[in-house]
């Protein structure tokens, strides 16, 4: 489902709505079948760059147009819709499948897998495209997974600009990493206003 | 110190039973598994390593990835060597399993030790290549035994397919006297792309390398830490013995000399002594010693040469450096302090000494470590002559020294 902006951007910021690349763990990106590696952290930008042609963008090896992406969050979030722009002369991406929360995934596993969400993608030079997801299965997203399984006739698949929309709550879903467990009440954690005060209670 | 999970292909044909690797290519090639497990096991702690055999029946994966060095060495027992090698099948079989490791955050890696001939053809070779590019394992490929026409072109081909920013390699053993271990020691697929070797593989190629070069006293520090302390500690005692006898031979002989050359001979001596001590040990110390002694010669020199009130604030410096690296220069430096405190008159003389150049010429060339050519002892050289003579004449002579040295 791709929906067009029906007003022009100087009304409000979009900017705003595109945001949910601050909460994307960069470091921890990955993608396959890149041509350069570490290429895949160029296209996660603000709305403004989307455009940008000019500096690095992903693209696939040659003469292979797949591509996945592998994108933590650092909260979860919930996504409203994704918006992309590929590349010219038929390497943009001509279909996307999503995965949620699946660690490692490959290209066997993407291929054999059942998708969350799937969509037919149009060439958008422009950047003004963003399709929609089904919000409620997208609620608590600690990382995605995108695969693109072919392009639009080009030798290899370039993308410049993915963007997320949506909001991103302050949770994680991680397992509670690190908990220090109090065998006995430390006194200084526990001052009271009677102690600086000088009262009856007295903590030694 | 990258986090991988590697899969080792072991070529178990027939082509192994053949003794051109000392003592058999299948014993030479366990000894090289032995030694990358121990490596990669080494360099990171949770690195893990498993093992597939491509011969004999079929593939067979022996050990699945696991950091558990006991448990890989202990599958390379008993093994049988028979049948032909299937290396397509081996590597697709290897990226199966590190498909499935339990840590989905490692690189994948798959080590190909290649004894056989390849009976594949080329294309298939870069299909599979490039399938593992795409899904971004690196392979290392060991190109031994067999030397087939097409073979080495076939095992190019593939890592030209896989090759993604240098990650994969191929190294090529010829039969010849060195085991495959030790020239495998040396390649990237034991030090790592670019990390300058674990500690491991380090300690192992400098034992492997010819003992004595590699450590002081011959001894690996990693096999046997008390011996290498006690030959250190027992070397120290001898030098500091060999150094007080040697200070009191340089008493009695610089009695002739006036006080400034005291801190020269003394260090001439502390500097013999240390140099025969040193001819045993590694070229690296006597180099740092040269480096030393230079800096150190040039402050003594400078020190003599110096207004003594001056170079007292010279001489607190240069004795705590002096101290910092060596107690028996220190000892040396304050015997100078203390002479030419006491003598002043002798500064003269000393200077007219230091102002022989035929004389500190020899003193510096008989100084093992210091080498005469060395710019920065010419330019003192000739800094020093500037007081008493012109400078050209110092130029000559100091050159006419060294070149008969």
């Amino acid at each position: 489902m791709a929906c067009l902006h029906d007003h022009s951007c100087e009304d409000h910021d979009c900017s705003s709505d595109w945001s949910l690349y601050k909460h994307i763990d960069l470091s921890k990106v990955s993608a396959l079948n890149e041509a350069n590696p570490g290429s895949v952290k160029s296209v996660f930008k603000a709305w403004e760059e989307r455009l940008n042609t000019s500096g690095e963008h992903l693209e696939s090896n040659e003469g292979d147009p797949e591509l996945l992406v592998f994108i933590p969050f650092t909260s979860d979030v919930k996504i409203k819709s994704i918006s992309i722009v590929g590349g010219a002369d038929g390497t943009s991406p001509s279909k996307m499948r999503v995965f949620i929360n699946r660690e490692g995934i490959d290209f066997s596993d993407a291929q054999s897998m059942q998708a969350i969400q799937e969509w037919d993608l149009v060439e958008n030079m422009q950047g003004v495209l963003e399709y929609q997801t089904r919000y409620s299965k997208f609620q608590s997203v600690a990382n995605i997974t995108l695969h693109f399984p072919e392009n639009f006739g080009g030798d290899t698949t370039k993308i410049h600009y993915i963007g997320f929309k949506g909001q991103a709550t302050q949770l994680k879903r991680d397992v509670v990493a690190t908990i220090v467990y109090e065998l006995m009440p430390n006194p200084s954690d526990h001052k009271t206003r009677a102690e600086s005060g000088g009262g009856l209670s007295h903590i030694e | 110190m990258v986090l991988e999970a590697t899969m080792i292909c072991i070529d178990n044909s027939e082509w192994m039973r053949n003794g051109d690797y000392a003592p058999s290519r299948f014993q030479a090639q366990a000894d090289a598994v032995n030694l990358i497990c121990g490596a990669k096991t080494q360099s990171n702690p949770e690195n893990t390593v498993g093992v597939l055999t491509m011969a004999g029946k079929g593939v067979r994966v022996l050990v699945t990835p696991t950091s558990d060095l006991g448990k890989i060495l202990a599958c390379m027992h008993g093994l049988e060597i028979g049948g032909e090698m299937n290396l397509a099948a081996g590597i697709q079989v290897a990226q199966l399993a590190l498909k499935h490791r339990q840590n989905k955050k490692q690189q994948q890696r798959i080590i190909v030790f290649a004894g056989s001939p390849v009976k594949h053809e080329k294309k298939m070779l870069e299909m599979i290549g490039r399938k593992l590019k795409k899904n971004s394992v690196a392979l290392d490929i060991v190109n031994f035994g067999e030397e087939d026409e097409g073979k080495t072109e076939k095992l190019e081909a593939l890592l030209a397919a896989v090759n993604n920013n240098d990650t994969s390699h191929i190294v090529h053993v010829p039969s010849g006297p060195n085991a495959l271990s030790d020239v495998l020691i040396s390649t990237p697929i034991f030090t790592g792309d670019g990390e300058g070797g674990s500690g491991f593989a380090a300690a192992a190629a400098a034992a492997a390398a010819g003992g004595v070069s590699g450590f002081e006293f011959g001894v690996d520090p990693n096999l046997d830490p008390e011996l290498a302390l006690a030959l250190r500690v027992s070397m120290e005692e001898e030098r500091a013995r060999q150094e007080a006898a040697a200070k009191k031979a340089a008493e009695d002989a610089a009695k002739q000399e006036k006080g400034g050359e005291q801190p020269a001979s003394s260090q001439d001596a502390t500097m013999t002594e240390r140099a025969s001590a040193a001819t045993s040990e590694a070229e690296n110390k006597t180099t740092d010693l040269m480096d030393d002694e230079n800096a150190l010669l040039q402050q003594a020199l400078a020190m003599s040469m110096d207004d003594p009130a001056i170079s007292h604030d010279v001489k607190d410096t240069d004795m705590s450096e002096a101290s910092a690296s060596d107690p028996e220069l220190a000892l040396a430096l304050q015997m100078s302090i203390a002479d030419s405190t006491k003598d002043q008159a002798s500064q003269s003389d000393m200077s007219k000494l230091l102002a022989d150049q035929s004389f500190v010429s020899s003193i510096l060339a008989s100084l093992p470590g210091v080498d005469p050519n060395d710019p920065s002892v010419k330019d003192l050289l000739a800094s020093m002559q500037n007081q008493p003579e012109p400078k050209e004449k110092n130029d000559d002579k100091p050159s006419d020294e060294e070149e008969k040295k």
